[in-house]
């Protein structure tokens, strides 16, 4: 997905993919996760990004928000259109603000195909 | 019903849960069983926040979980408990807890933990608990999902880990 993301934005800076190893115990994601954090915070936040609710991932992520000193964010159900959307202006907005903003932008980013697209089937039989 | 499912699996609540195992069984009553997690109060909190499956959760200790499992409230559940570790497991029967399969889930690599496949890694001392549950009569199973095959799976452990099941 950073790859992909990367294709959209070009080169990001402060930006990390971290994937959950099939045989990796929760304990050393959670310190994979602090790594990443700490290489990478300069002191305005992180937002990590999740894919499903209530899975590992999201509880090594939760567990550092409880538990670190930095200002950690979490959300979940992470989509493409979410990044894309977020990562261009990440530098003007707060933590607070910006995970709200990728909030907003994961829903808008789910779209069903539109009637144009719909209609545009029938006329063409 | 009270228990229905007991998995050992080093995740504890996670995706595979969530998703397979709860639209398996209906499950009213999760239950994490393992005593350091018991008194990890970050880590209650998180697996109570996590569970959007609508039952109840419970982080246990060993002794706590079987003393709840055999008590006239759990009769009208459907429990389906998750031991860290094998350990767990073997204590969870050592304790008193009448189950006739144990299910072995994920467990991850550790140090001087040896592969039994992707997903399990067992150590010593986990191979040794596994064996005293056999000893037992219990069936172990090992299905991360609810359509892997219910087969007995000790076989395969003894051939993994000979030196160690001796």
């Amino acid at each position: 997905m950073l790859d992909a993301l990367q294709m959209l934005t070009g080169e990001l800076q402060q930006v990390a993919a971290l994937g959950l190893l099939e045989s990796e115990a929760p304990e050393d994601l959670i310190e994979r996760v602090r790594e990443s954090i700490n290489s990478m915070d300069d002191g305005d936040g992180v937002l990590i990004a999740v894919d499903l609710f209530g899975a590992t991932p999201f509880h090594a992520s939760s567990r550092l928000f409880l538990e670190s000193e930095k200002k950690i964010e979490v959300i979940t159900g992470v989509n493409l259109p979410m990044l894309a959307e977020i990562v261009v202006d990440r530098q003007e907005l707060s933590i607070e603000d910006f995970v709200k903003h990728a909030y907003q932008a994961g829903m808008d980013g789910i779209q069903m195909l539109p009637d144009s697209i719909r209609n545009a089937k029938s006329s063409l039989k | 019903m009270s228990v229905m499912h007991v998995r050992m699996d080093n995740r504890l609540i996670h995706g595979q849960i969530l998703v397979s195992w709860n639209s398996h069984y209906k499950i009213d009553h999760l239950i994490v069983t393992n005593d350091k997690v018991a008194s990890d109060p970050l880590q209650i909190t998180l697996l109570k926040a996590v569970t959007p499956i609508g039952a109840k959760v419970s982080v246990l200790t060993v002794a706590d979980c079987v003393k709840y499992c055999l008590s006239p409230e759990a009769e009208k559940e459907n429990i389906f408990v998750i031991a860290k570790t094998p350990e767990d497991g073997w204590e969870l029967v050592e304790r008193g807890l009448n189950i006739p399969m144990l299910n072995l889930g994920n467990q991850a690599f550790v140090r001087n933990s040896k592969k039994l496949s992707n997903t399990v890694f067992l150590t010593e001392e986990g191979v040794k608990a596994l064996k005293k549950i056999h000893e037992k009569g219990i069936k172990i199973t090992c299905r991360m999902m609810p359509t892997d095959p219910e087969n007995e799976f000790w076989t395969t452990i003894e051939k993994t880990y000979p030196e160690w099941v001796k």
